[in-house]
């Protein structure tokens, strides 16, 4: 029986799996996913050098989170949480930004954006069993949603009964994968719970309702994850570390850059405006070149989206998504400028209209933080830098714009405050790249930030002197140095967060080895003649 | 609102029938495959099973493969004739489409015409050969080919695909002999503690070995896995020991040297079970055989209590394991040599293994093996400390004793070159202790040599000297054959192999492909088979030196391939017969009882596989393609009587039931299996339910109890009053020697190694030195070859026929050493080689190209490619682009044991190509 309101989850028991990837493969059959989705699979692990040595197989996939990073970030709605605890998808609403895959810490989500198959050309079965309405659009493990809605219908009890138990769960040659109500305290999930667990990447807070076992029996505890956070990248491929996303391409970057650059621009455009550095007609270009970058940094994200024809539902979800807020932002900002353009009077909206800017590069900002997915993006300096490096580009672009077009005046002013804006952008990367392993940047990521560093700290720096001295010049570059730090932090630091385990069975060779056992047993005779101490009893 | 479940039926609106899954040793498993619209289009477990299925009715990841199995578009879509009559890889074949009723005409011609000429040809061989995949797998699959071959008459079945160098051949053979093991495993349930060298269980142990063992590792069994690489089963155990390759006999013969020689064995093992259950009383002659009453010829023991040598099976005797007195009998030794002996010292066998293992101790083993002689000591009594030695368990109402330790070997270590030495460590170890054949112990789980093989416990028979009976070929010179039965001479060159269904495959079945090549001397001319068939094996990718294989496929005259798609065997073909697959077939199978690898259940009775959904391909159910052959060959009437006999797994008439098929009309494929169902039905309710095909279609299975207690033989031969033939060898010792007389007596004197191995109880040779000196046999220097390849068990591929299958290599590819050879880091870094890097593999005879995966679990003496690929023709699989130990063993007499297995080993160099493209090389 479940409880009244049941809380569902799992728990996998390391000491069982054996990698086989019978969940992996019976997943696919139950929910006729296309080719490289896994919405469930098993990692071969292996950990420490020879001749001390383990390995081990993690089951990975959707962890259901209790406080799901994905939920709030989805500017659609698509992606919610049900009262039984499933996150789940509505494939109809999902536009396919990518957002929640970012977003989440555990690489369970997939965007595949054209129908694929086995064989190149769909086999009867294939297009039998074919789900369009996935292409495009984030998916992931629904815990076989459909399968617990039914035992409802039926009577039956998802965890008891095969039949409305998760296929992985159901399959699972070795019974490692146990699903069940957390809610019910006699659940056997709730039972197995109550042994040595951990959960993955636990820092987080997101509360995984997967829970994993690692405890050998006769063994006295886990051996702790001493690698997870180790300076040296091993030789070998480490399927516990991430890679970099792909969610979020250059297509994706160019909102962060001419979005931030834009407003940024706009922000010091409207300064300028107000206290006169700018004629009207010279005003007036300036407010629509600022929006002319915006509005191109959002087509670019137009083009990247899955579902175009469905972008405007990504107005559904202002409560939490700072993606849906931009979209808000910019509902008022370009009204506001196309209001500002007719007349010379109404250029006095240039406040609003800085204000506006403001907001947009701050949502900007907490659009990358919040994406928990992605250990670089959510470190803390990362707001501030985005907002720094936005005034610096913003101020830099001005200085640039002042050239070009005529009745835009500089100003030693806008030149403090593009240094000062390009000198917190150094300091808070540098407080992101020293800080590193503090926000727990995985060390590909980290190794990536400190080659950035190479050439962004000495760019931007030369890029700062030379705007006070030759301020148009400068500017442009502290602009060009800003987009190509944000290009490299979206495209290139961008190592998907990993799995790190606070634990792991203890077993393999050398220090590894669980301890040997000598006692148990039976004969007193015997035992004096083996002539041992006795160990650690089981 | 979700959309997560559009689309889906609810789970009991659905359409699931019911089939099987035999693609490895392991199974049966039972399976519902969904069917929607005339498609098949999903796999699950069968969970009507659970309680019944030991695994409850759990199907692993190759089953879930059927359904693209199925729908593959590259299969042979319809019966294919050669038309170029140049046959080898350079050769395109020139397939031309044909119907079925030509094709059939073909070979039911061919086969005629040779008929005509007689079943054996010239040197004495059958003319007809077929070869199937390993393990009796495909006999699952193939209705009544089995009914079709009997019809025919003599059939060569020994043209192996790997045979001997990819099973278990050492413990098959020697595992029958001792206690029924064909295949030996821990009775996991209750198993505290298993040594387990290089047996890679969790991998090759199917469904059920993998429940049961995760089972008992949430209960406490540690074991403790020594294996050159940290194997998916090393990961499992509790501590992995990186042995040196091909060294286990020199760290088991220790282990057993720390308990008789550093312990006290009279404190430690035992005794009881020793002095009762085993010959180690047994009183042995100074020529190594046992000392018999001049009079009975009865083996002697030496009788405590009256002091005096007595039969072993003198009712009162109190048989001493050490310290008898002086003796008189007489010893039999080979071809009637006999030895009086008067009053000589007394030595019992037991006496001769402390004597034998004294010079293996654990510091001597630590040389060799590369473990300290600490860690070897520490297992040993870890090993006796596990052993319960006096406790007992109740199962079934009956008390049995309780030894719940175990030693398990794998594949490289349980064949070829000591094999003898590990298989006979092993089970010596466990009746040191008395874990043979007892709960929580070692365990046989079927037999294929002895007869009867329904039952294990019913095989237990009487044989000589108070041991089971086993059929060993003679080797006495009147019953000696001298002709090989087949081109592989299991008959004539390995006594061990006996003479069942089962012994062709168990002889040294490389030998055919080997002798080919080089006519041994004073031997029938190696003539090829007038008709080869082939069957669900591919032995141009699964052979030892699988290139050469291939050569010599190609040199045959005749090949019928049953076709799945296009491979690197039927590329030779003459004829390519596409037949129905797993899901479009019609069979009923003998599920439960005890089984390989673990199988053990507490049910047994039938199975059914069925179609599912509709043919996308003109292809023919086996069975139909039997019938068809026996009909146009001439051969209908022979072919239904086999069927009635039992060919098709039953027999149709008995005293209690007749459901015979009519022997003069063309029975179709449902009236065969039909009569199948109600005979089968009948017997599994002893005549309470006979049922038809129908039921079976719609319930899958039916079963009956068959008891737990069954599985542990101690107390079948107790109640029988025979022993287990351990430690002493007399029988096989003297095999060897006759079988050394005859062989020189014919003038054969390429088999002088083998016949070295036949000794009482096994010596230790420096086994990683034959592979060294076989380096310089074929004219190389060893320092070229400075590491070992070895190769394990793909679960995801094995036996499976599915490299052709993308989606199971999308998962296959999570396991690791799924996308190339597997080195050490260090390794690698020696020799330049970073990770996805190309490297060359090159072996004293061989070379095979992949991409470097580094790991830490191996040594940095060994390498490691999992599976078996390099595939050339296969669609799909040709693009894997996998290195392949296969394609560097050496088929060669010098690395063949006496039973004629090999182990897959060999020494090879790795580099990192100078080519770091993607594309296919042609071999060297």
């Amino acid at each position: 029986m479940t409880s009244e309101n049941p809380r569902y989850g799992m728990v996998v028991d390391v000491n069982r799996c054996v990698g086989c990837q019978t969940c992996t493969i019976s997943c696919k059959h139950a929910n006729d996913t296309a080719p490289d989705i896994q919405w469930r699979s098993v990692l071969d692990v292996e950990q420490g050098e020879f001749p001390d040595v383990s390995r081990f197989f993690l089951v990975v996939g959707c962890q259901h989170c209790a406080e799901p990073p994905c939920v709030p970030v989805c500017p659609t709605g698509a992606t919610f949480q049900r009262d039984d605890g499933l996150v789940v998808m509505d494939y109809d609403t999902c536009i396919g930004c990518g957002y929640c895959a970012v977003a989440c810490p555990y690489q369970a989500r997939t965007i595949a954006h054209e129908a694929e198959f086995y064989y190149g050309r769909p086999t009867v079965q294939e297009t039998h069993a074919a789900h369009p309405e996935r292409i495009g659009v984030a998916q992931k493990c629904t815990f076989c949603i459909d399968r617990i809605d039914e035992a409802k219908d039926r009577g039956l009890t998802p965890g008891v009964d095969s039949e409305v138990t998760p296929a992985c769960a159901a399959s699972c040659i070795a019974q490692a994968i146990t699903f069940g109500d957390f809610n019910d305290s006699d659940s056997r999930v709730s039972q197995l719970a109550k042994g040595h667990t951990f959960q993955i990447n636990d820092f987080l807070k997101t509360d995984p309702q997967i829970k994993y076992l690692y405890d050998v029996p006769g063994s006295i505890e886990g051996l702790p994850d001493t690698d997870a956070h180790a300076d040296d990248i091993a030789p070998g491929s480490d399927p516990l570390a991430g890679g970099v996303q792909t969610f979020w391409d250059m297509r994706a970057a160019m909102n962060f850059i001419l979005g931030g650059m834009g407003s940024g621009f706009l922000l010091i455009a409207s300064a300028a405006i107000l206290s006169g550095l700018a004629t009207p007609p010279a005003g007036k270009a300036l407010l629509f070149a600022g929006a002319t970058l915006i509005a191109l940094g959002l087509f670019f994200v137009f083009l990247k989206i899955g579902r175009k024809g469905r972008f405007l539902n990504a107005i559904r979800r202002p409560q939490t998504s700072w993606m849906t807020r931009e979209i808000y932002v910019v509902a008022v900002m370009f009204p506001l400028i196309g209001l500002a353009l007719p007349t010379d009077a109404s250029l006095s909206l240039a406040a609003l209209i800085g204000i506006a800017a403001a907001a947009f590069l701050y949502c900007q900002a907490r659009i990358l933080h919040a994406a928990k997915g992605i250990p670089v993006w959510r470190a803390s300096p990362v707001p501030l830098l985005l907002v720094a490096t936005g005034l610096a580009e913003g101020a830099g672009l001005y200085l640039f714009a002042s050239v070009l077009v005529p009745g835009a005046a500089s100003a030693t002013w806008i030149i403090v405050a593009g240094v000062a804006a390009g000198m917190v952008t150094l300091g808070t990367w540098l407080w992101l790249v020293r800080g590193a392993k503090t926000f727990r940047i995985p060390p590909k990521a980290r190794q990536s930030l400190a080659l950035a560093t190479r050439v962004y700290v000495p760019a931007m720096i030369a890029a700062a002197a030379l705007m006070a001295v030759w301020p148009p010049l400068g500017g442009l570059l502290v602009a060009v140095s800003g987009a190509a730090i944000k290009a490299w932090l979206i495209t290139r630091a961008a190592h998907q967060q990993g799995f790190v385990l606070p634990a792991m069975p203890r077993r393999g060779s050398g220090r590894r080895a669980s301890p040997s056992r000598l006692n148990g047993i039976q004969r007193d005779k015997a035992m004096s003649a083996v002539g041992v101490d006795p160990l650690e009893t089981v | 609102m979700s959309a997560s479940g559009r689309g889906y039926k609810p789970q009991n609106q659905r359409i699931k029938k019911p089939v099987y899954c035999y693609q490895c040793v392991a199974g049966p498993d039972l399976l519902r495959v969904e069917e929607e619209d005339g498609i098949a289009t999903r796999v699950e477990s069968n969970y009507t099973l659970e309680g019944k299925h030991p695994a409850d009715g759990r199907v692993c990841v190759k089953a879930y493969g059927l359904i693209q199995k199925t729908y593959n578009p590259n299969r042979v879509q319809q019966p294919m004739k050669r038309t170029n009559p140049n046959k080898g890889r350079e050769h395109d074949p020139g397939w031309q489409a044909i119907s079925w009723d030509e094709a059939l005409d073909i070979v039911a011609g061919k086969l005629r015409e040779v008929r005509e000429k007689g079943l054996r040809d010239e040197a004495g061989y059958p003319r007809v050969a077929a070869s199937f995949g390993g393990g009796g797998t495909p006999t699952q699959y193939m209705g009544t080919f089995p009914a079709f071959l009997s019809a025919w008459g003599a059939v060569d079945l020994g043209f192996g695909a790997g045979q001997g160098v990819k099973c278990y051949h050492s413990e098959h053979l020697y595992g029958e002999l001792w206690h029924r093991a064909f295949i030996v495993s821990p009775d996991v349930p209750r198993c505290k503690f298993v040594i387990n060298c290089g047996s890679n269980v969790e991998a090759s142990g199917g469904v059920v070995g993998v429940w049961r063992e995760a089972d008992a590792r949430a209960h406490g069994l540690r074991r403790v896995q020594v294996e050159p690489h940290l194997s998916v089963t090393g990961a499992l155990a509790g501590e992995w020991v990186p042995i040196r390759p091909k060294t286990d006999a020199a760290f088991l013969f220790a282990l057993i040297h720390h308990i008789l020689i550093e312990r006290d064995p009279e404190q430690v093992c035992d005794v009881a079970y020793l002095r009762e259950m085993t010959n180690s009383p047994y009183l042995v002659g100074p020529n190594g055989f046992f000392l018999r009453d001049t009079a009975s010829h009865e083996p002697l023991v030496w009788d405590a209590k009256t002091g005096k040598a007595v039969a072993y099976n003198t009712g009162r005797a109190q048989p001493a394991l050490t310290g008898a007195g002086k003796v008189s009998g007489v010893e039999k030794g080979p071809d009637g040599q006999d030895w009086v002996h008067t009053d000589i010292p007394g030595v019992t066998a037991f006496e001769k293994l402390i004597e034998h293992v004294r010079e293996y101790s654990p510091d001597w083993a630590a040389e060799k093996t590369g473990i300290t002689a600490e860690t070897i000591r520490r297992i040993a009594d870890e090993y006796l400390a596990h052993a319960s030695i006096g406790e007992t368990i109740e199962i079934g109402g009956q008390t049995f004793p309780y030894r719940p330790v175990a030693v398990m070997l794998g594949k490289g270590v349980n064949n070829g070159w000591g094999g003898y030495q590990t298989t006979w460590a092993r089970t010596v170890l466990a009746v040191l202790v008395g874990a043979l054949e007892v709960p929580g112990g070692v365990l046989g789980t079927n037999v294929k040599l002895v007869r009867p093989a329904h039952y294990r416990a019913d095989s237990v028979r009487h044989g000589e000297d108070g041991f089971m009976h086993f059929p060993f070929n003679e080797t006495s010179r009147n019953g000696w054959q001298p002709k090989p039965k087949i081109r592989n001479a299991y008959n004539t060159l390995v006594p061990l192999a006996a003479d069942s269904p089962w012994s062709p495959a168990l002889g040294p079945a490389h030998l055919p492909w080997l002798f080919q090549k080089e006519q041994p001397e004073n031997w029938p001319t190696a003539t090829k088979p007038d008709i080869w068939f082939c069957y669900r094996t591919n032995p141009s990718i699964s052979s030892w030196n699988a290139p050469e294989v291939s050569e010599r496929i190609a040199e045959f005259p005749f090949t019928v391939a049953f076709a799945y798609t296009q491979d690197e065997t039927n590329y030779m073909a003459d004829i390519l017969l596409p037949e129905a697959t797993d899901l479009e077939s019609l069979q009923l199978i003998r599920v439960g009882n005890t089984k390989m690898m673990q199988a053990f259940w507490k049910k047994e009775g039938w199975g059914i596989r069925q179609p599912v959904g509709e043919k996308t391909v003109d292809c023919m159910d086996m069975t139909e393609i039997s019938t068809q052959l026996a009909k146009r060959a001439g051969l209908l009437k022979e072919y239904v009587a086999a069927i009635n006999r039992g060919s098709a797994g039953i027999k149709l008439k008995t005293e209690d039931y007749d459901f015979t098929l009519p022997a003069d009309a063309t029975p179709t494929v449902e009236e065969i299996w039909g009569q199948v169902a109600k005979a089968a039905s009948h017997e599994v309710s002893d005549g309470a339910e006979v049922h038809d095909l129908e039921w079976f279609k719609s319930e899958g299975y039916m079963l009956r109890e068959f008891a737990e207690t069954s599985w542990f033989l101690a107390q079948t031969l107790r109640e029988k009053g025979l022993r287990f033939e351990l430690p002493y060898q007399e029988r096989v010792y003297r095999h060897g020697r006759q079988l050394a007389n005859r062989l020189h007596e014919a003038g054969v004197n390429w088999w002088e190694n083998q016949l070295e191995e036949y000794e009482p109880m096994p010596s230790y040779i420096s086994f990683p030195d034959i592979w060294i000196d076989h380096i310089r046999e074929v004219g190389k220097n060893p320092e070229d070859f400075p590491l070992w390849a070895l190769t394990a068990r793909s679960m995801q591929y094995a036996w499976g026929a599915n490299v052709g299958l993308p989606m199971i290599r999308e998962v296959a590819n999570n396991v690791a050493g799924h996308r190339g050879v597997i080195l050490n880091p260090e390794t690698a870094a020696k020799s330049g080689i970073a990770e996805g890097d190309w490297v060359l593999i090159t072996s004293p005879t061989g070379v095979t190209r992949g991409r470097a995966v580094l790991r830490n679990g191996i040594r940095p003496d060994t390498i490691l490619m999992i599976g078996q690929f390099d595939h050339w023709a296969t669609p799909v699989a040709k693009d894997f682009n996998l290195p392949s130990l296969n394609s560097l063993t050496a088929l060669s007499l010098s690395l063949t044991d006496s039973t004629g297995s090999g182990s897959d080993i060999t020494r090879v160099r790795v580099e990192r190509d100078a080519d770091q493209s993607g594309k296919r090389k042609k071999r060297a």
